[in-house]
């Protein structure tokens, strides 16, 4: 057991160099254009010159990468070019953020997912499979900014319950966080739930395929405990590993939804970067967002071996 | 052949999907034939008006046709999408044949690089491309058509490596078939229907991405009409006139499902479990 979360540990490293290296490259990939950006059309080449002299963006990409990755590591993500502020304190600022909506966010797929996906997997191409499946798709096929707009339309501009944007801290005013999150975490939620249905159907289908499901019935184990005890139980693993990707898409589609309910998380700062082109912010705000999704996976395959029982048989 | 024949669980969603995709496609093929108006005439006359007879889903801030808009933006996110699953699928094969064809240690590089993209949320690979690419059509095709690379190489290595345990291929070998032939003549075949079905699917989620750029901004500029940057101009009248992003958004939507639930009956066709 302990050996298993030791491998999967190691190989978080690596994983997250290549995953820096490919933001920093990706970022970094057109010369010139920071300090273009920084100082407008009309700079003179000396001036430009003297930008990234400053910065040190004409030194090699491999050198600049090692300065920023190491100065990364404890924290720190450099000033920004805008105002001369330091980034790393703004990122833990709105890291919080965007971790609530995001959690928030799943946990409202997963409510709408786990019961729907369940069902369609019990009634196996049969009436409910078809629609849920459909329902599924449709979820699927929203998209989330355009939802968005609708619920504020709806419930916001109509009838007025909630806002329509903004970000209040939950230690400031829980009610006001809350009435904040709501219709955010919906549209989220809504559209990842599309393929976690899908995921949880599978899941089941398979589980209740397996022998020991039929062990299980001729014991004559009610269906409430086969459901609850077997099926549910086994269906989880497999529907928390591969939903660990959607989790992924979820963080990411952050970047649309906090813009739309103009929420001061990450993934508007992601925006602000390119908008400014912001070197060091746009970076240290995507780099955040992949750490976080990158941290979850691991996570979530260490839970799986958890929960599931041949893997902990090994370990002993 | 009679309608009782028809194998309906095998065909039946495609059969019904396949004529509105046909639909959408010759729409935004058609666009400049069949547009009532130009997508880009302005009448102030007309600022914000309603659905009525002469503009069916009303007009938009500078007074022009949305649903001429519409469509012609049909017409661009179609191309972008078609486009972005072209490179997507073409590269992604590639490095999917390479990757069950040589194996060990070139199959493990490729396919963890591949993992490591994958694990990447896509729009924020795309809007980060599309930042340093610059904002233009053609570079969104580009950096969607990346992000597609991983789950197509995935896909095909996983089926290349399942053709390759068959005793037909074994036999190929036997017989000193050369490698290119092997890979020409009996695996890209085999690859082609699971290939075709991930297609569909990666070209809604194209169309969601074109339009999700150009929400933002960062993908067709205005006055280019893109379903994306309709919805985000409209969010600005939405209290006056909520059509201007309703229309384009409820085409946006209807065209991913459709393509979608096209992808889900090609699934059901190729799926040799429902073949009566």
């Amino acid at each position: 057991m302990l050996r298993l979360v030791l491998i999967r540990l190691a190989s978080f490293v690596p994983t997250l160099f290549v995953a820096s290296v490919i933001l920093f490259v990706a970022v970094n990939v057109v010369p010139g254009s920071a300090a273009r950006s920084a100082l407008g059309i009309q700079a003179t080449p000396q001036a430009i010159m003297r930008f990234e002299h400053l910065h040190g963006l004409d030194r090699p990409m491999a050198l600049q990468y090692v300065e920023w990755a190491a100065k990364a590591l404890v924290g720190d993500f450099g000033k920004s070019f805008q105002n001369a502020v330091a980034v790393g304190p703004e990122i833990r600022k709105r890291v919080p953020v965007t971790l609530e909506l995001a959690a928030i966010a799943f946990v409202v797929a997963i409510f709408i997912s786990v019961p729907l996906g369940a069902l369609a997997g019990f009634c196996h191409q049969r009436g409910a499979d078809v629609v849920v499946t459909t329902l599924a798709t449709l979820f699927g096929s929203t998209p989330s900014f355009w939802l968005a707009t609708l619920l504020i339309y709806g419930f916001a501009l109509q009838l007025g319950w909630l806002p329509t944007g903004g970000y209040t801290a939950f230690s400031l005013d829980p009610i006001a966080n809350i009435k904040g999150m709501l219709m955010p975490c919906i549209a989220l939620g809504i559209v990842s739930s599309g393929l976690l249905i899908r995921i949880m159907r599978t899941a089941v289908i398979e589980v209740m395929a397996a022998n020991f499901i039929e062990t299980a019935r001729s014991k004559g184990v009610s269906n409430f405990r086969l459901v609850t005890a077997h099926v549910l139980r086994n269906a989880m693993i497999p529907f928390l590993t591969v939903g660990a990707v959607e989790f992924g898409f979820l963080v990411g589609s952050v970047v649309i939804i906090e813009d739309v309910f103009r929420i001061p998380g990450v993934g508007s700062l992601v925006l602000v970067g390119i908008i400014n082109r912001d070197y060091p912010v746009l970076l240290a705000a995507a780099m955040s967002i992949t750490v976080i999704v990158l941290i979850i996976n691991l996570l979530v395959d260490l839970a799986a071996q958890m929960i599931d029982p041949r893997q902990v048989r090994t370990g002993h | 052949m009679l309608m009782t024949d028809f194998n309906w669980r095998r065909y039946g969603l495609v059969a019904g999907t396949a004529p509105v995709v046909v639909i959408i496609l010759v729409t935004a093929g058609l666009a400049p034939l069949i547009v009532p108006y130009s997508p880009y005439d302005l009448d102030v006359m007309v600022m914000l008006q309603g659905p009525t007879a002469s503009h069916l889903m009303g007009t938009d801030e500078l007074g022009r046709d949305v649903l001429s808009r519409v469509i012609h933006a049909a017409r661009l996110s179609i191309t972008v999408g078609l486009v972005a699953v072209l490179i997507g699928s073409f590269c992604g094969t590639i490095v999917g044949i390479i990757a069950a064809h040589f194996g060990g240690l070139v199959d493990a590089i490729l396919m963890r690089f591949m993992d490591i993209v994958f694990c990447f949320p896509a729009i924020l690979l795309a809007v980060i491309l599309m930042a340093n690419l610059g904002t233009s059509i053609l570079n969104a095709m580009l950096a969607i058509g990346i992000i597609f690379i991983p789950g197509f190489a995935r896909l095909t290595r996983a089926v290349a490596q399942t053709v390759q345990r068959q005793s037909f291929l074994e036999a190929a070998i036997c017989l000193g078939m050369p490698g290119y032939r092997i890979v020409f003549r009996e695996i890209l075949p085999n690859v082609i229907g699971p290939v075709l079905v991930e297609a569909a699917v990666a070209f809604s989620y194209a169309v969601l991405l074109e339009s999700a750029l150009s929400f933002l901004g960062l993908g067709a500029q205005p006055p280019e009409p893109s379903w994306g940057n309709m919805i985000n101009t409209g969010r600005g009248f939405i209290d006056q006139a909520p059509w201007i992003s309703l229309a384009p958004g409820a085409a946006l939507f209807f065209t991913v499902f459709s393509f979608n639930l096209l992808g889900d009956g090609l699934r059901d066709v190729l799926d040799p479990k429902l073949n009566d």
